[in-house]
């Protein structure tokens, strides 16, 4: 795999050691007044960017550690910040 | 009457030649035709292994021994061999092949029996690897011993590397315990060129005693 | 067979070792260091094949592999490329794609039909009717293709695979690679050298022609400049030299991919090699552009560089009378070379205006070598071999012909830029060097060499220096490196490089494209498929435009050569026929791999890397029938009846062991360890009692059931639970996941391997456990869903659970997996006067479905939700705030009329079971069938199914539509569940 993803606790590794985990949504919204539709966004609707997006990787063949990183879903690179490519 | 017995997940296709009893495993010093070859694999699956977890880890010093700051840095004192996982969790090696007191703390768990261990040592150790994984064990910025959490023969694994000096280069790695059978086939294929064999635990122990 | 010319100092083939061959069944001898291609052409073989459509004759062309034209059966392996294969004493080597012979084909006449099959005939005309299009393919695939593959091949030899580490890759080991590895292996950095060629010196290494001799100081000629440079790498302590490696891909983030072909002394036939650098340096350098005349692939028509390197290389004169129709100077090169070598010459036409080296012009006219400038080759005659070549001026209104033996073809120079394209470069037209030249470099990659249209040597070499210094730069301008003095010291240099660069030639100028005037029904410009000039035209006719369409359409560049052949001429062909439009030429794209490349190649070694448990070879010793399970290697039967009739009635009427240790097992502690299970299991944690197992169940956010299992509370925010076994390797993961934005304290350990399973079932059970422990096991002691620590002979450590899963009573031992076997043998010895005996996955798989305990993937799929089940009373309502994992879509869910119901059924009129996955259905599909059975137990089929709500009701009557079932129903009958001792007494007793 070309992709080449920054573990926070272990470097820089191939891409195919991670498990992708969705953009990056924020935390989950309280139970309290949630409308289906609000909760259908949070779990299903994805924005899709062509471009750089921020989104969730977790190290599953290495340390098991979550996080998020940058990437260009064009060229499919991870970028150090989200200007890095514009 | 059963005899109770301990059985380690990695067999060698090699007759042991000097055994000993040890906590219920059968511990092989050394195999029959083992020699003085260049490299050699073996079985440390007996060695006691604990895991231990703590957002306070900086107050947790196994047998006495502080564990690295570094990330996936390592430390080998006395016989032990602590790897740092992360901010909150490290890994413990009991190299010296004796059971040691298990420390009293909940944050500890024994891990002993969730992998295999293996060390492979030798001239080729990396030569050997790199048939098994993308690793760059010689990255400059590195320093021995250190801890990769990678896969390798695409098995997650932890290995440390204790030395790439020469012929005295080694390295330490557990994985899952039933990946055992597979593991020590595929490691045996990728050193058949550079004549691996298996070794018993004493070839280890005169080798750590090196470094 | 042809004489060798043994005295060359640029041979690289040992005249005096012999290697004898076999070849359609007789001995041929080759020398060592001879290709395949090359030891047949030195006995006299000229017709290699027959092409892939027309069947036309075909012969040695590029002599590196370029096209199909010299594929062949090796050793039983099909499209072997014989000019990229060394040959090998005992080789066995066939033809292929012929009926008789390459030699007299007698599929040779479809040549003449070609008139029958304008491009892409396949798709317009073998489609109306429908019913032809079966018939006709048979007869296609009978007459075209290539190698024939049996289904029952297996590949011979030994695969293998490396992935070394390299600062810096160098892609080619000509001039300008070498010059690219060594200048950043100086600087400390580690390198990289592949090389597709088993040498290293690129186009070098066959050239001793000395015009430009004077510019090295001790006038050394090309090829000994080739080998000082080999010999400089070869002993560099920083570089590691693949040679007879191909590149194959090249990838963003500097990931490079090839194989490499083992010589006598390794270990393997083929490896994959992949590297991750910080840097890659592309030196491949140029092909030749094809000439478009006709009949230009007859044999006995060659390009410049095939001709040259078999003199120079391996010794082997091609032809006796050659006329050559070149447009550079590599071309005029080899014909004063050639005559040195005792070729004659009749011709030497350019299609250049000017630009011709003025040194190789005197040389031409010293040896009286006709020069014909502005003409071409325009049509090779001959029926099987070249025999005569007219040549003609590029308008076409004089012409000459001329009979010979060889005609000597190459319009100009294409740069091999695949490496690059395939890692994002962009190309443009460049229309001074008539290349595709990269526009937008990869990141950290470099380009240099003839590919940058450099023909100077000192020019290409300084290049290659250049890329290597570039390379290391990037490699220092790195974190974790080095300081910033080194860098400036670097840039510097690479500054006063530059500097000395510009004052050497640049990049010289290309041919123009130029075809010869004909029709060109007979003009090719692939080979590999067979497709000519006026194919082209008829599809640019039918309104394609862009050459990426028409190669589609016409399947040119489509074929093993990967576009080596047409790949420059199909743009410029395409851009001047459409010559109004103005447009420049587009490049085609390139995928990888770029060479040919044999799966077994990428299999590598084939470990097949599966999991096994402690009890795994007793398991095989009693007879267990193993099959792959997820990771796991399991014991489904114990016999080879499959219905598992035995060891289910044993654990029904007495006791039997199943080695549960698959199970995923876990320790979780912390101060927030029960927040975690109260956010992953629907249930409520919080009452999870000591000395008791809770089973519970996960959920993901759509209320669908991913996991269910029993958790066992340790101590306080410590606990142990179980996973099924898919789940195992990815439970971890999941409660980080969904706790990942809390902060939380708590400590997740993966003891799955660790904790051997043995599940002890059967009304005999207590009695078999009573014998090892001294601990009271009694029903009241130890009841149903009860939770012990015990410490079997004062020795192994074992938690034990009162589970029900097969509907016996039933222990489940989790002990460690060291100790496994002992405990195992133990409870065998004590269950010896019972005849205790074992039983596989599959009956367990009978025994729970009787009891319908659900095995999540069997009776659930990814849309199946925790209600569906019937599970909603593992939900707990009020624990909102632990924002339960799928609580949401529950409630949701709640109500909905439209979603299915798991129910019990059995067959009508004592029929057989159903077969799992078999459809419900009515006029629609309504459901389908989970798990169903021959019940040995209740003497009846019965299964689980989920099916729409209206037809959950017991006693509906359930249609059953099987796959091939021919319209033949089976029926089936709602009946309440479970199927087996509905009120649990015989668990819990």
């Amino acid at each position: 795999m070309s992709l080449t993803i920054t573990c926070p606790i272990c470097g820089k590794r191939d891409g195919y050691e991670f498990r992708f985990g969705g953009e990056d949504k924020g935390p989950r919204p309280d139970e309290d007044g949630l409308t289906p539709q609000r909760w259908c966004e949070y779990v299903h609707l994805n924005e899709c960017v062509a471009g750089v997006q921020k989104e969730w990787w977790v190290h599953k063949d290495g340390c098991g550690s979550w996080f998020t990183i940058h990437r260009d879903s064009v060229m499919n690179v991870e970028v150090a910040t989200p200007e890095a490519h514009k | 009457m059963v005899e109770i017995k301990r059985y380690s997940p990695v067999a060698f296709k090699a007759f042991p030649k000097r055994t000993e009893a040890r906590d219920n495993w059968t511990v092989v010093l050394e195999y029959d035709g083992e020699g003085q070859g260049a490299n050699c694999l073996v079985d440390l699956s007996h060695i006691t292994r604990l895991d231990v977890q703590s957002s306070n880890l900086d107050a947790i010093t196994p047998f006495g021994i502080t564990i690295p700051q570094g990330l996936c840095d390592s430390v080998l004192q006395d016989g032990v061999l602590i790897n740092r996982m992360n901010s909150i969790q490290a890994s413990v090696f009991c190299l010296s092949g004796k059971r040691p007191e298990m420390p009293a703390e909940s944050s500890y768990t024994e891990t002993t029996e969730v992998g295999m261990c293996m060390a492979i040592i030798g001239k080729d150790v990396f030569s050997i690897t790199e048939k098994l994984t993308s690793l760059d064990f010689m990255d400059s910025a590195k320093i021995t011993p250190f801890l990769y959490q990678a896969p390798m023969s695409h098995i997650p694994c932890q290995i440390i590397t204790l030395s790439r000096d020469g012929a005295k280069s080694g390295i330490l790695f557990t994985a899952s315990r039933g990946y055992g059978k597979d593991m020590v086939h595929a490691i045996m294929d990728a050193g058949a060129e550079f004549g691996l064999k298996p070794a018993g635990e004493d070839r280890f122990k005169s080798w750590l005693n090196t470094l | 067979m042809i004489t060798r010319i043994n005295q060359l100092p640029t041979l690289r083939v040992d005249p005096a070792n012999k290697v004898v061959f076999d070849y359609k069944g007789k001995d041929y001898v080759g020398v060592k260091g001879d290709t395949v291609a090359t030891a047949l052409y030195h006995n006299d073989v000229r017709i290699f094949g027959r092409s892939l459509k027309y069947h036309r004759p075909r012969g040695l062309y590029s002599l590196d592999g370029e096209c199909s034209n010299t594929c062949m059966e090796i050793d039983g392996i099909p499209n072997v490329r014989t000019e990229n294969t060394l040959v090998k004493q005992g080789m066995k080597v066939k033809e292929q794609n012929v009926k008789g012979s390459a030699e007299n084909d007698m599929m040779g006449f479809i040549d003449k039909l070609d008139w029958m099959m304008p491009a892409g005939f396949y798709y317009r005309t073998m489609h109306k009717p429908a019913s032809l299009w079966p018939v006709a393919m048979k007869q296609i695939r009978k007459a075209a293709g290539l190698g024939v593959l049996s289904p029952d091949f297996e590949m011979p030899g030994k695969f293998d695979q490396i992935f070394p580490s390299a600062d810096v890759v160098v892609i080619g080991g000509g001039p300008a690679g070498m010059n690219a590895a060594l200048a950043a292996a100086d600087k400390g950095l580690r390198v990289i050298i592949m090389e597709s060629r088993p040498w290293l010196g690129g186009f070098f290494d066959y050239r001793t022609f000395d015009y430009r001799d004077a510019q090295y100081k001790n006038s050394k000629p090309l090829y000994s400049r080739a080998r000082e440079l080999a010999s400089k790498v070869e002993s560099h302590a920083n570089i590691r030299v693949f040679k007879h490696t191909s590149v194959v891909g090249t990838y963003t983030n500097n990931l490079v991919t090839g194989f490499q072909i083992g010589t006598e002394n390794d270990k393997f036939n083929e490896r994959y090699i992949e590297v991750r650098a910080k840097s890659v340096v592309v030196a491949a350098g140029c092909i030749e552009r094809p000439l478009l005349f006709d009949n230009n692939e007859r044999p006995g028509v060659m390009q410049v560089a095939c001709v040259h390197r078999l003199a120079k290389t391996y010794g082997l004169l091609a032809g006796e009378k050659a006329v050559f129709s070149v447009g550079h100077d590599l071309g005029l090169e080899a014909a004063v070379d050639l005559f040195d070598l005792g070729m004659k010459i009749l011709c030497v036409a350019d299609v250049r205006e000017d630009g011709q080296n003025p040194y190789l012009m005197i040389e031409l006219a010293k040896r009286n070598i006709p020069y014909l400038k502005g003409w071409v080759a325009s049509k090779a005659h001959g029926s099987k071999l070249v025999n005569k070549v007219t040549m003609t001026t590029i308008d076409g209104t004089i012409s000459r012909d001329f009979d010979c033996d060889l005609v000597v073809a190459s319009a100009g120079l294409t740069p091999i830029n695949g490496h690059l394209t395939l890692a994002h470069a962009t190309l443009r037209y460049d229309s001074h060097t008539n290349f595709f030249v990269a526009d937008k470099m990869p990141e950290k990659t470099h380009a240099a060499g003839r590919m940058l249209g450099l023909e100077d040597s000192l020019s290409i070499e300084i290049s290659g220096k250049l890329a290597g210094l570039k390379a290391a730069l990037d490699c220092k301008l790195m974190p974790q490196s080095y300081g910033n003095t080194e860098t400036d010291a670097l840039k510097s240099e690479i500054d006063s490089f530059t500097a000395q660069s510009k004052e050497l030639p640049g990049p010289a100028r290309g041919s123009k494209f130029v075809t010869a005037p004909v029709k060109g029904r007979k003009t090719f410009i692939c080979f590999d498929e067979d497709t000519t000039i006026k194919n082209i035209k008829q599809a640019i006719d039918m309104g394609f435009d862009v050459p990426e369409l028409i190669k589609r359409f016409t399947s040119a560049g489509t074929g093993p050569g990967q576009g080596g052949i047409p790949g420059h001429n199909l743009p410029l062909y395409v851009a001047k026929y459409l010559a109004e439009s103005g447009a420049p030429p587009k490049p085609t794209n390139v995928r990888p791999p770029l060479v040919p490349t044999l799966i077994a190649t990428y299999a590598g070694s084939k470990h097949i890397m599966m999991k096994r448990t402690p009890m795994d070879e007793m398991q095989r010793a009693d007879g267990g029938v193993f099959r792959k399970i997820g990771v796991w290697e399991r014991a489904r039967y114990f016999s080879d009846d499959f219905s598992c009739k035995k060891e289910i009635e044993n654990v029904r009427n007495n006791v039997g062991m199943l080695d549960g240790s698959t199970l995923g097992k876990f320790r979780i502690h912390g101060p927030d360890a029960l927040k975690v299970l109260q956010r992953v299991y629907v249930s409520d944690m919080s009452k999870v009692k000591t000395g008791r197992v809770k089973y519970s169940a996960m959920c993901n956010d759509d209320g669908c059931v991913i996991d269910d299992g029993v958790v066992i509370k340790l101590g306080e925010n410590d606990y142990y639970f179980t996973t099924s076994t898919a789940r195992a390797g990815a439970t971890i993961e999941w409660l980080r996941y969904h706790t990942r934005f809390d902060g939380w304290d708590f400590y997740v350990i993966n003891l799955t391997d660790s904790m051997g399973v043995i599940n002890l079932s059967g009304p005999n059970a207590r009695k078999v456990l009573q014998k090892i422990t001294s601990e009271d096991v009694s029903n009241s002691a130890f009841p149903f869903s009860g939770y012990k620590e015990f410490i079997i002979k004062d020795t192994i450590p074992v938690k034990a659970m009162r589970l029900g899963f097969v509907g016996e009573l039933s222990y489940e031992f989790h002990v460690p997996s060291s100790y496994m076997v002992s405990l195992w043998n133990m409870l065998k010895d004590a269950g010896k006067e019972f005849n205790i005996q074992n039983f596989g996955v599959e009956a367990q798989n009978v025994l729970r479905m009787e009891k319908c305990h659900i095995i999540l993937g069997q009776e659930s799929e990814q849309r199946t939700n925790l209600l569906d089940l019937g599970l909603g009373f593992l939900w707990d309502r009020t624990k909102k705030d632990a924002k339960t994992i799928g609580a949401v879509a529950l409630r949701q869910a709640e109500n909905d009329p439209t979603r299915f119901r798991l129910v019990g059924f059995e067959m009508e009129n004592n029929g057989r079971a159903a077969r799992d996955g078999a459809l419900i259905v009515d006029d629609k599909v309504r459901g389908y069938v989970c798990t169903a059975r021959d019940s040995f137990s209740l003497n009846k089929a019965v299964g689980m199914a989920l099916v729409e709500s209206h037809l959950a009701k017991v006693g509906t009557r359930l249609e059953i539509f099987e796959d091939e079932c021919g319209g033949e129903r089976i029926y089936g009958t709602v009946v309440p569940m479970p199927f087996y001792d509905p009120d649990g007494k015989r668990m819990k007793s």
